[in-house]
């Protein structure tokens, strides 16, 4: 055993021959039989299928959760943040913000005529019960108002959409809080 | 007793790779939750972007495997800390000069090319430059220069997410520290494993077949962010 070695040491032609080979050879059934059917759905040899690897590749875009953020135009100037954020068909999800207690944030979200049941709601920082308090609580396409936080902790909403499409929240917010975001 | 323990060695190291290998779906570019924390974060959030840096470079498998070639052969500390002290600058530069320049490369070429750079090191393992060449490019030169497309990698990845411009600087620095603080954590497990695997003469029978493991793991990713390339742009 050579303990201490500095310069790698250097293989016969013939190692370094039977080595690249190898190495191409195997990255190239990694990628024809795994890598392509799993990340593109290309599957010339059917291994892929068989290992059903293939549904990884299938496009997943319309049903994962989306969120956006407005660029700054006129229309939202005066607002602090504009998100706007995707529901796929008959799905569910929550936006929160981080806000102390007795300060104010001032919202208004519209999901252009989609009837959504949303609950807006605050959950008081450190508690682990799971207790929420509900300040609105109803299923309409807007809402818009102002929260006075009776605690410290994450407050915001969720939405349920039972329509059989995707529905597209915008969401206006300006105050005293910072964004926790989709949950 | 001995030819055991380099059977249950030989078999860890192989379950280390199935391991990387099965996250690789995920690995590429960040995933979703900080996906839609960069996208809706205004301002600066240095916390976030210490930690986005460092899981980065933890779940940065590519990055991982090459470092694995820089050290593989490396026996000594200052040895190993001025080769990586060399990746570090390397991908610190381009990483600032990209985000601050707004320089965007496309990333299935530059993952691509991070590909190429575990096959070099692979090749370069098995003496295949003095052997085929007759010629050893110098090898801190080259850890430089990798590093540098390393870090146009990472800057790309940061980019896609527009950014907010005021105090820019501040998130890329928590960014950047993360990433060298990812990369320290996940080099003293390599370090650790190879260490350990050094006191068996496993590592040198093996240590043909390691690096051509490691040029075929560059091969794959060079193929998978090519053909990314061409089906997607």
């Amino acid at each position: 055993m050579q303990m201490k070695k500095t310069n790698p040491p250097v293989q016969s032609l013939k190692v370094l021959i039977i080595s690249s080979i190898s190495a191409v050879l195997l990255a190239f059934f990694v990628l024809i039989a795994i890598v392509g059917p799993a990340e593109y759905a290309i599957d010339p040899t059917g291994i892929g299928k068989a290992l059903g690897l293939t549904v990884l590749a299938k496009p997943v875009e319309n049903i994962s959760k989306a969120v956006v953020t407005c660029p700054a135009g006129d229309l939202t100037s005066h607002w602090q943040d504009v998100v706007m954020i995707t529901l796929p068909a008959n799905s569910e999800l929550e936006y929160k913000f981080y806000i102390q207690e007795q300060e104010e944030m001032t919202y208004a979200w519209s999901s252009e005529g989609a009837a959504l049941y949303f609950d807006f709601h605050g959950e008081p920082a450190g508690n682990t019960t799971g207790y929420f308090k509900s300040y609105q609580e109803a299923t309409d396409s807007q809402a818009k108002g102002t929260l006075l936080a009776p605690f410290s902790g994450v407050h915001g909403w969720y939405w349920k959409n039972e329509n059989l499409k995707p529905v597209t929240v915008t969401l206006k917010t300006k105050g005293k809080y910072r964004i926790k975001g989709l949950i | 007793m001995h030819l055991i323990k380099q059977f249950s060695l030989n078999f860890l190291l192989i379950t280390l790779i199935v391991l990387l290998w099965q996250s690789t779906a995920a690995a590429h570019g960040v995933d979703a939750n900080t996906r839609q924390f960069l996208l809706a974060n205004q301002g600066v959030a240095i916390g976030p972007f210490l930690y986005i840096g460092a899981k980065h470079m933890v779940t940065g498998y590519d990055h991982l495997l090459f470092l694995l070639g820089v050290i593989f052969f490396l026996f000594n500390t200052r040895d190993i800390i001025r080769y990586v002290s060399l990746f570090t600058l390397g991908h610190s530069l381009t990483l600032f000069f990209g985000v601050l320049t707004n320089v965007s490369v496309n990333a299935y070429l530059i993952d691509a090319i991070i590909g190429l750079s575990i096959v070099y090191k692979g090749f370069d393992n098995l003496g295949g430059f003095q052997r085929v060449f007759s010629h050893q490019p110098n090898t801190q030169a080259a850890v430089l220069i990798f590093g540098l497309f390393h870090g146009l990698g990472l800057a790309t990845k940061l980019q896609e997410f527009g950014l907010p411009q005021e105090d820019l600087w501040k998130n890329l620095l928590a960014f950047n520290i993360g990433v060298e603080l990812g990369q320290f954590f996940a080099l003293l497990f390599i370090l650790l494993a190879l260490n350990i695997w050094r006191k068996f003469n496993s590592f040198y029978s093996f240590s043909v077949l390691t690096n051509t493991l490691l040029m075929s793991a560059g091969l794959i990713l060079f193929g998978y962010q090519m053909a990314g390339f061409i089906l997607m742009v």
